[in-house]
């Protein structure tokens, strides 16, 4: 058994890495290239990898979470909140309270609603997404209600102002990096203890892992993953307003992650820049994109359950299997530990 | 308390609103164990298909409503019998399918009509003056055809074979499998019913609320917020829970403004939901 589980880990952090470095590279952008239309395209990528990281961490636990939105709003106007009344521009703690005030908060409430699985999980965060849009409403003294909040200061990096357009998309890219790396950490270190979780959670237990521990860890960093996607997106907007957290928006981040493959890291990624960019092209007609987002989310569920990534992972495994004339290595499955049912 | 009986008319005729669609969506899960997301999306079909019949076939408005029932129970009944049936015992499986089902159904139509609301306005107008009351009766002709639908389905599930049939497959479907009950048949039948409800709701209701496009997002949170609170599969439970939904939602519109009345319906829900997740009168939690 140890031999598919080590190869397994071996494709993993293959995608682990390539993610990362994926991530990494867009710091050249900036310094490659001054138009806009590539800015704003590697910005929104950025921010829909990194929000489809964190329905990525809680997929290796068997838990379908709506609630990024609501996360990404925490952290987002926690930001906004730090930058307007407290006068903190400073990217790194502005980062490190968009990671943190999400996490924090996801633990009191990890604990409520982490009792539930399944269906059940999914529309507790689907109510928690919608009772985050009337909090917002409802909150105008801290939130500005309907308003929203704007005109936040520039954020500054050890005193220089990141203001224009360029300066924006180096935060992003910080930002999602700094996702990515936190993902990649937590699903590393504790890939056995979710994949005994999303296998089977009451055996896990009986067998004496103390399963909300890891759940409620997860969960939180998950909520943190969000928070610093949160962060970019009011950095890109200069306005932290409800709907750029709308409820439906969490169907998105569920589809980059599912489309792209949710047995890998790398699944986000990808599912996120493809369907981002095919978005952008239909940017004139924004319905379409949707109509072709329901279509692929169909067509992965019935047909391609293992997403982009899986897909051509298989295909790639089958066709080098072929060219060394041996049978299929399970290595070149996505990960031994996906549970088929 | 002429406010107060006016009030808890709108809540009524809200809550029988509510029941309808609820209903739909607690016997998709009830039976077939899946959570529709799609469930706005018809209502918003049949909405429009009522517009269409009515805009450019020209037809009455009876005929227009029982034409989207008909048409989003077909919609159902297909893509039950072809896409959903294949996964049916996975629930995130199905709980996907629904949903790119609902973006497919929200885009297209946005594609077909464009995002603005077309002039889709009931047919009766006037209001109903007596005792000192007043009562708009567009109001009185959706609440009739509501209780009348919820009689009905009540009579079909408890009254007939066929819910027999459904009731047994909710129970243990292996069970009634093997007694010769055929789940191809009676999912996808049952599928339909549930749809048909929605778009038989839809065209009865968006002609005096609204019609566009994004009618349906409210909606599904409806649906869950009953559903939930009701007992996910319990059909009395949905009943009662819808009724309770309007009445709140009418009181706290008239008397609290904005939406604090719903951010206590939703704070109310998700601690039943973590409370007591079988809901207020689902007896078990389905094993989900």
């Amino acid at each position: 058994m140890s031999r598919p589980a080590l190869s397994a880990s071996r494709v993993g952090a293959f995608a682990e890495i390539a993610s990362i470095a994926l991530i990494a590279a867009v710091f050249i952008v900036p310094f490659v290239s001054d138009n806009p239309a590539i800015y704003s395209l590697a910005n929104q990528v950025l921010i829909a990898v990194t929000a489809a990281f964190s329905v990525y961490i809680m997929l290796r636990m068997n838990l379908m979470t709506f609630a990024v939105p609501t996360f990404m709003a925490i952290g987002g106007y926690t930001t906004a909140v730090l930058g307007l009344r407290l006068g903190v521009t400073d990217v790194l703690l502005l980062g490190l309270g968009s990671f943190l005030v999400p996490a924090l908060f996801a633990l009191p409430l990890g604990a409520l609603v982490l009792r539930l699985t399944g269906v059940y999980f999914v529309l507790v965060t689907f109510v928690l997404t919608e009772i985050t849009q009337l909090v917002l409403f409802e909150t105008p003294a801290w939130t500005g209600g309907s308003n929203g909040l704007i005109g936040m200061p520039v954020v500054t990096f050890f005193g220089s102002d990141l203001g224009d357009n360029r300066a924006v998309l180096l935060v992003t890219t910080g930002l999602a990096l700094a996702g990515a790396l936190i993902t990649a950490a937590v699903t590393r270190t504790l890939r056995q203890h979710f994949a005994a979780i999303e296998e089977n959670e009451l055996l896990a237990q009986s067998l004496g892992l103390v399963v909300w521990h890891y759940k409620a860890f997860g969960f939180a960093v998950a909520a943190g993953v969000s928070g610093l996607a949160g962060f970019a997106l009011v950095n890109m907007l200069l306005t932290a307003h409800p709907t750029s957290f709308s409820p439906l928006s969490s169907v998105n981040y569920i589809a980059y992650a599912i489309i792209g493959g949710k047995s890998s890291m790398l699944g986000s990624v990808v599912g996120g820049a493809l369907l981002v960019w095919a978005g952008e092209m239909f940017a004139l007609r924004g319905e379409y994109s949707q109509l072709m987002f329901g279509f692929l989310i169909v067509v992965v569920v019935l047909a391609a359950r293992e997403g982009v990534v899986g897909t051509v992972s298989r295909l790639l495994g089958r066709i080098g299997a072929s060219v060394k004339s041996r049978p299929l290595d399970p290595a070149s499955l996505p990960t031994a530990t996906e549970s088929q049912r | 308390m002429q406010g107060i009986v006016a009030t808890s008319l709108i809540g009524i005729s809200l809550g029988a609103q509510y029941a309808l669609l609820a209903l739909g969506f607690t016997l998709i899960f009830g039976i077939l164990g899946v959570v529709n997301f799609a469930h706005g999306g018809f209502y918003v079909l049949g909405g429009y298909i009522a517009y269409s019949a009515i805009s450019f076939l020209g037809m009455p408005y009876a005929l227009a409503v029982i034409t989207a029932a008909l048409g989003t129970a077909a919609l159902g009944y297909l893509f039950e019998r072809f896409l959903l049936d294949r996964l049916i015992d996975d629930h995130l499986a199905t709980l996907m399918l629904t949903l790119g089902l609902y973006m497919m159904i929200s885009s297209g139509i946005l594609i077909t009509f464009g995002p603005q609301s077309p002039a889709f306005a009931f047919p009766l107008t006037g209001v109903l003056r007596a005792y000192g009351f007043y009562v708009p009766i567009e109001n009185l002709v959706v609440l009739a055809v509501c209780v009348a639908g919820i009689v009905s389905i009540y009579a079909l599930i408890y009254r007939t074979d066929f819910g027999r049939a459904l009731r047994a497959l909710a129970d243990d479907r292996a069970v009634a499998t093997a007694q010769g009950l055929r789940p191809k048949v009676l999912f996808p039948t049952a599928f339909a019913l549930a749809t048909g409800l929605a778009g038989l709701t839809g065209a009865l209701v968006t002609p005096i609320l609204s019609l566009a496009p994004h009618v349906g997002d409210p909606v599904l949170a409806t649906s869950f917020l009953i559903v939930i609170l009701g007992g996910l599969g319990s059909v009395g439970g949905a009943t009662v829970a819808a009724f309770l939904v309007g009445m709140v939602e009418a009181f706290s519109a008239v008397y609290l403004g904005g939406s604090k009345g719903a951010l206590a319906l939703f704070v109310l829900v998700l601690i039943m939901l973590v409370v007591k997740p079988s809901g207020l009168f689902g007896q078990r939690a389905r094993g989900a």
